[in-house]
């Protein structure tokens, strides 16, 4: 498309800057929505308008404290703290703090874990950021596509030859790994880096890369019960399974 | 009543949008995605499109070359109501896909878009 221009000499030679670009870009969006939604109930209060500003500027500031979270991890490189963390447990506790935003955007939540798994050394809190933001980009994508019946957001983890997979699955049509290969390479330059899937700059998704990439190598596409998703491989706690 | 098609993915602010221009007499057919914007333009007989450009899938420029190839939508003016920056846009673009109004969605208020919903309708809504 010649009519639209990538922002490629903007931050091509500032590498540090993309994340940050992705997130700012991916900023106006929820502050417009606020402002907005502002100037129409100056006319009239509508308890409805009131819930939607407040759960805008709640998703807005939780991105914002994870891009800063990621960054913190970043910069403790070797010297992160990771710590045994039951992959159940987040994966419970981010399926309960989707529930809210799921039944605004009208999805339902499932958690698959089948089985138990061993704990995994991780970052706890990077770790349920991370499937947090997916988990927030995921029902935005939904909440974009007709459906035929509602659709729904599973939470899951599986095990595999290479370690225990978990992540967020969904019915998303046009996510594949050379489309997340090449969204990887151009975010934070060009506005829609995942077209194929979302409207948005999907910022939350390379939020929870940059979380992820300090414990578990970041996030690939991944299948689980023939839904695609994004999701990330852990290497159980082998000093746990010894004592 | 002069009916809006408009093309916006976020629901959120959709609806924020859509409440507005109804308050102010107008019929709205809210659509998320190129694809089903041009199936709207087939069912319902559109007045003037208020278009975001960053679409899922299809974007906004390819919903306009694929509205504009057809001889009964060529004469329905759009504005582009987008977070995609003037000057993102190739120079030309707005002639070249003969855009009615250019307003920058987070600097733009609801007040503003009627107004330019307005400039665009008066000679109709004059005659």
């Amino acid at each position: 498309m010649t009519a639209l221009q990538n922002d490629q000499k903007s931050y091509a030679d500032l590498p540090e800057a993309r994340l940050f670009a992705v997130l700012a870009e991916s900023l106006k969006q929820p502050f417009t929505t606020i402002a907005r939604t502002a100037e129409l109930l100056v006319e009239s209060p509508d308890v409805v308008l009131l819930r939607n500003i407040e759960s805008t500027a709640d998703a807005a500031t939780q991105l914002l404290d994870h891009y800063l979270l990621s960054l913190r991890l970043q910069r403790a490189g070797t010297e992160l703290n990771l710590e045994p963390v039951s992959l159940a447990a987040s994966l419970t506790e981010v399926a309960h703090k989707l529930e809210k935003a799921a039944q605004q955007y009208l999805c339902d939540i499932e958690l698959h874990i089948a089985g138990r798994y061993e704990p995994i050394m991780a970052h706890s809190a990077g770790l349920s950021a991370a499937l947090l933001d997916l988990g927030t980009v995921f029902l935005e994508t939904q909440s974009q596509r007709t459906h035929t019946h509602r659709p729904v957001l599973k939470l899951a983890a599986h095990r595999t030859r290479h370690g225990i997979v978990a992540g967020i699955f969904a019915d998303v049509e046009g996510l594949s790994t050379d489309m997340f290969r090449r969204a990887r390479q151009v975010y934070g330059q060009a506005a829609t880096p995942l077209n194929q899937v979302t409207s948005t700059t999907g910022a939350g998704i390379f939020v929870a890369d940059a979380l992820l990439k300090n414990m578990s190598g970041g996030l690939r596409v991944a299948h689980h019960q023939k839904l695609t998703g994004l999701a990330a491989t852990f290497v159980p706690s082998q000093q746990l399974v010894l004592v | 009543m002069k009916t809006i098609l408009l093309i916006e993915p976020d629901k959120l602010l959709a609806q924020t949008q859509q409440t507005y221009l109804e308050r102010k007499d107008y019929k709205v057919v809210w659509r998320q995605t190129a694809e089903s914007a041009v199936m709207a333009l087939d069912e319902a007989s559109v007045d003037v499109v208020v278009l975001e450009l960053n679409l899922a899938v299809h974007n906004g420029v390819e919903f306009l070359y694929e509205m504009r190839s057809y001889s009964e939508w060529q004469s329905i003016p759009v504005i582009l109501h987008t977070n995609v920056r003037k000057g993102q846009l190739a120079e030309d673009a707005l002639a070249r896909l003969n855009i009615a109004d250019y307003l920058y969605k987070p600097s733009t208020t609801l007040a503003q878009l009627v107004q330019a919903i307005e400039k665009i309708l008066q000679p109709a809504l004059t005659t």
